[in-house]
């Protein structure tokens, strides 16, 4: 129940970020975002079993689920590379780069 | 197997064009053409086989998966095709030489017209329906270069004829798409067998009306019949080759083949029947009204192929051998007059109807050839159209579709036949009658030979059209193996089609005779509108893609996310709504649950209303950190690490960012922040809710349980989450590190802000800090690669350590070994990709599947047995990647402050 509750509270701060204006309170937004789905994928594993997964450490009956995990772990490697990669627009938007989409041709 | 070869061959001179063009100049056109003979030749070898009903081809499987393979196969009706291509194309490639210009650079030209013939040859031997496809879109995308090639004027034509095949091609896709979940298979030779089972499915019309629409728009039937004319920029040994004798008749191909299932039903016979005849008169009146040649036999093409088609809708055995070899016969004299039409353009300077008088005098040879391919069109005896012409005739007044068929169509046919005559005899008449209006010369005989040749073949084949009967018996077999195909002659009887074609003969006189008044009548009717009606919808498609569009086109992130927002928000509530059942919430909470949960609100709620931006990069430290105890209670030391470590990197990183922004975040108005604080907490209220009703399991899942059993012994490792990153699902692993290397280059290609600022030095706790430091990080990072299999870490854990080392050292104003980004980070992130990759492929090498781990063992005297895993090395990969990214990450943001203390310092 709290792992459903803080994926709620941590996808509300980062919708709220999200829609705020400047760029570095978006990607603050787009980091809650990313907690809160990696979250959400390790408590689809089940969060009764708690025990590292590490053969030979215990009882494979107490384990979690190492499949989300690995999942995780990835995925909050490639928020990291998002997340440089947004804050170096927001520098660079506000050294008046275009970073922006073109204005429409028509 | 000789097929195959074949095809190879064709592909070869494709690529060989170029280089022949480079080493031959415009003379390349003669080897190619020798080549597409030698292919024929090549070919004919099988003919006793392909007369015999006994199809020789290869088949190999392709898409084993789909049941797809690559089939070819060279049956009567393929061959009728084939020599098409191969003649028509051997007569244009020996026409091309004379006809391009002595200097300037003829390979593109050649290249795609070779490659237009490869690919029109594999459309017509294709013996799967796929593969048939691959070549129909192939031979629609050369034809868009070819007319493209016309420069500036080509654009806009090109572009309808590409959108207008284009769109039959993927109805040609829908088609093929149908046909294999009815039948189950692709293969065309198991399709065509499975008629009554098409014929019994409910989506059987709409099989029907997909392969019509798809061939009515490359075979130019009304309405789609304005692409063709305005082709005709290209240059004419495109115009002779592809929009008239070959590509066009790619949709004239698919009607054939596919009669086997559809020949006889109503609706397929009336709608090309209709559409067949309408194309043929409202084309044949086009041309009769055009003075400029080029473009009267473009319509004059249109209005022939909508004869075709209406002869393939009759589907009567004799109907289907008329249209075979009228298609053959289409082709000898349509690219004939091409080709001729090229040369007085040429001589005479001018195109016009008009000015082409008297050439009998001044260009005997050309004149001869121009009025025999001009009467075969028109269909006089004893030329190989008028053949085609009685028998085609013969057809129509077959027609059985409805009561009285035969006369209507058959008088329809007589009409359009009459206009045809009409204008066949003003190209006669312009070529041996009238006065001489300039003083013009005979071209060299190179340049007049390929159409010698072809005019020669039509009026030959006409008294003999007995040679061609083999041949086309044989594809009309293969259409309707059930029917007994008609002899062909130059002569049989007094019948009723030679008085079809006597009616003909008498009105288009009328229509020549009067030509003078038909004219001014002609020219007073509206001009063609499908150019201008295509283009304004086209227009309008834009128009209606840019309003569509333009909501998401601004500068505001907030408007632009909202919606997406909003409708993820809306899909929760209705996937809540659909699941009904409500939550299952066992899950185990412990005390210390709710006091991270605590903890997160308490954070979140402070970066959310932070307005000064050092106080939200702190806050959102402390998410992160109170995230990753989360992660440790739930049992995942690897990820908490790992986050751990992120954590800190990305506090740095936005500590570099942050030093050249506003201290303060720009202002919200209340406003904003209500409606953003109401979405927030709808998406926030949807999550939550998702969550409880998603993940309410309590068992672990299968995949989850055979890691648990199977990582010690299979892998060697015992870190679990370590063995599924690189052991199990390597290729996954792969696939997000290039993600990494994806974000490390788009970091190298932002514009550089070149800024001085006043730096601080290393200070006094600093400076001695990072010696001491960043060897130490050094060591730690190396430990937890290597402990990576059996314990908490990994290449990605160490590799972020790694990086806290050079974003330490640009933190404290260290002019590091980071350098230049782009060189010192490229190394990096290519070794690690090009290291993953090799593990993979030397796995394969060794004939396992793509990133097997392979597993060494060797006796080192100290340590005793040593196991050395191949996933070791991948993992190294991934350290490089993950290490790559983060140099350059320091590099670009946090380097331009050491150089700019430098520059401070001196």
């Amino acid at each position: 129940m709290t792992a459903a509750v803080a994926v709620g509270v941590l996808v509300a701060g980062g919708v709220y970020l999200v829609l705020c204006p400047g760029l570095v309170r978006v990607t603050f937004g787009f980091v809650l975002l990313g907690h809160a789905v990696n979250i959400l994928l390790v408590t689809s594993g089940g969060l009764t079993r708690r025990a590292a997964p590490l053969a030979g450490s215990g009882d494979p009956a107490q384990m979690a689920d190492p499949l989300p995990q690995a999942f995780v772990l990835t995925a909050i490697v490639i928020t990291f590379g998002i997340t440089v990669y947004l804050l170096a627009l927001a520098g660079a938007e506000h050294h008046g780069e275009p970073t922006g989409p073109e204005e429409p041709s028509s | 197997m000789i097929v195959f070869v074949a095809l190879v061959s064709m592909s070869a001179l494709a690529v060989a064009a170029p280089v022949l063009a480079r080493r031959l100049g415009r003379n390349a056109g003669y080897v190619i053409a020798a080549g597409f003979v030698a292919v024929a030749a090549l070919l004919s070898t099988e003919w006793p086989d392909v007369l015999a009903g006994r199809p020789p081809g290869v088949s190999w499987p392709w898409l084993p998966a789909l049941g797809v393979s690559f089939t070819l196969r060279l049956d009567g009706l393929a061959s009728l095709f084939c020599l098409l291509v191969l003649v028509v194309g051997a007569l244009i490639m020996a026409y091309c030489p004379r006809y391009l210009t002595p200097d300037g650079r003829h390979g593109e030209i050649y290249f795609l017209l070779t490659a237009f013939g490869g690919a029109m040859f594999g459309l017509v031997l294709a013996g799967d329906l796929v593969l048939l496809l691959v070549f129909w879109e192939t031979t629609s995308i050369l034809s868009f270069f070819l007319i493209a090639s016309a420069g500036g004027k080509g654009e806009r034509p090109a572009t309808r004829a590409l959108l207008v095949t284009g769109a039959g091609g993927l109805a040609l896709l829908l088609a093929v798409v149908l046909i294999a979940a009815t039948v189950g298979s692709t293969d065309i030779e198991t399709v065509l067998a499975a008629r009554l089972r098409v014929l019994a499915s409910p989506v059987a019309p709409a099989i029907g009306g997909l392969l019509i629409l798809a061939a009515f728009t490359k075979s130019a039937q009304v309405p789609f019949h304005f692409w063709l004319p305005g082709a005709m920029v290209a240059i004419t040994p495109v115009s002779a080759y592809l929009h008239a004798a070959t590509m066009v008749k790619a949709g004239i191909y698919l009607l054939t083949r596919f009669s086997t299932l559809f020949a006889g039903r109503t609706g397929w016979a009336l709608v090309l029947i209709g559409t067949g005849l309408v194309t043929a008169l409202l084309g044949a009146v086009l041309a009769l009204r055009e003075h400029d040649l080029k473009a009267l036999l473009a319509y004059s093409t249109v209005s022939q192929l909508g004869l075709l088609v209406a002869a393939i809708g009759v589907g009567t055995t004799v109907a289907l051998a008329a249209a075979i070899l009228h298609t053959f016969a289409h082709a000898l004299f349509k690219a004939t007059l091409f080709m001729l039409v090229g040369i007085i353009d040429r001589e005479a300077g001018s195109r016009d109807i008009r000015r082409l008088s008297g050439l009998m005098r001044v260009m005997p040879v050309t004149a001869t050839l121009t009025g025999l391919a001009g009467l075969s069109l028109a269909g006089v005896a004893p030329l190989i159209g008028f053949v085609s012409k009685e028998s085609l005739f013969q057809g129509f007044a077959g027609a059985r579709v409805f009561p009285g068929s035969g006369v209507v169509t058959g008088a329809l046919a007589v009409a359009a036949s009459a206009l045809t005559f009409s204008y066949g005899v003003r190209i006669f008449y312009g070529a041996f009658a009238g006065p001489t209006l300039q003083r013009l010369y005979e071209p060299s005989w190179a340049f007049l030979a390929p159409a010698a040749v072809a005019a020669v073949a039509g009026t030959v084949l006409g008294p003999a059209v007995t040679v061609l009967n083999p041949l086309v018996r044989r594809a009309t077999l293969d259409v309707e193996p059930w029917e007994r195909p008609p002899h062909f002659s130059l002569w049989h009887g007094f019948s009723a089609e030679l008085l079809m074609s006597g009616v003909t003969i008498g009105i288009g006189l009328v229509l020549f005779l009067a030509r003078a008044p038909v004219d001014r009548a002609l020219q007073r009717l509206p001009s063609p509108v499908g150019e201008k009606v295509f283009d304004s919808i086209h227009q309008a498609l834009i128009r209606l893609g840019n309003v569509v569009g333009r909501p998401d086109r601004r500068d505001s992130v907030a408007a632009f996310l909202a919606r997406p927002v909003a409708g993820v928000v809306l899909l929760g509530a209705a996937g809540l709504v659909l699941l009904g059942a409500p939550p299952d919430l066992r899950v185990a909470d412990g005390p210390a649950d709710r006091v991270v949960l605590a903890l997160l609100t308490a954070s979140v709620i402070g970066v959310a209303a932070a307005r000064s931006a050092l106080a939200a990069v702190a806050l959102l430290g402390a998410v992160g950190l109170v995230v990753t105890v989360w992660f440790l209670l739930a049992g995942g030391p690897d990820v908490a690490l790992t986050l751990l470590l992120v954590e800190i990197l990305t506090a740095m990183i936005a500590a570099f960012v942050l030093r050249d922004l506003p201290r303060r975040f720009p202002r919200t108005t209340r406003r904003v922040r209500l409606a953003a604080g109401v979405a927030a907490a709808l998406a926030g209220l949807a999550a939550a809710t998702g969550t409880a009703a998603l993940t309410g399991r309590g068992e672990p899942s299968a995949a989850g349980e055979f890691f648990l059993r199977a990582a010690e012994p299979r892998t060697g490792g015992r870190n679990v989450v370590n063995t599924i990153l690189v052991d199990f699902r390597g290729l996954d692993t792969l696939g997000e590190t290039s993600v990494l290397a994806a974000a490390a280059l788009g970091l190298l290609l932002l514009p550089g802000v070149a800024r001085a600022r006043a730096g601080l030095g290393p200070g006094p706790v600093l400076g001695p800090a990072r010696r001491l430091f960043v060897p130490v990080i050094g060591v730690l990072s190396a430990y937890l690669f290597l402990r990576g299999h059996n314990e908490p870490g990994g290449g990605f854990a160490a590799a972020l350590v790694g990086g806290i080392a050079i974003a330490f050292g640009a933190l404290v104003g260290h002019r590091s070994r980071v350098g230049p980004p782009r060189s010192r980070a490229m190394p990096f992130l290519s070794a690690g990709l090009l290291l993953c990759s090799a593990v993979g492929l030397f796995a394969m090498a060794l004939g396992g599947p793509f990133l097997t781990p392979l597993t060494a063992t060797f006796t080192v005297p100290p340590f005793g047995a040593v196991g050395l895993s191949s996933s070791l090395l991948f993992d190294l990969g991934v350290y490089l990647l993950v290490f790559g990214l983060l140099v350059t990450a320091v590099g670009r943001l946090g380097g331009e402050m050491s150089v700019a203390s430098e520059v401070s310092a001196r």
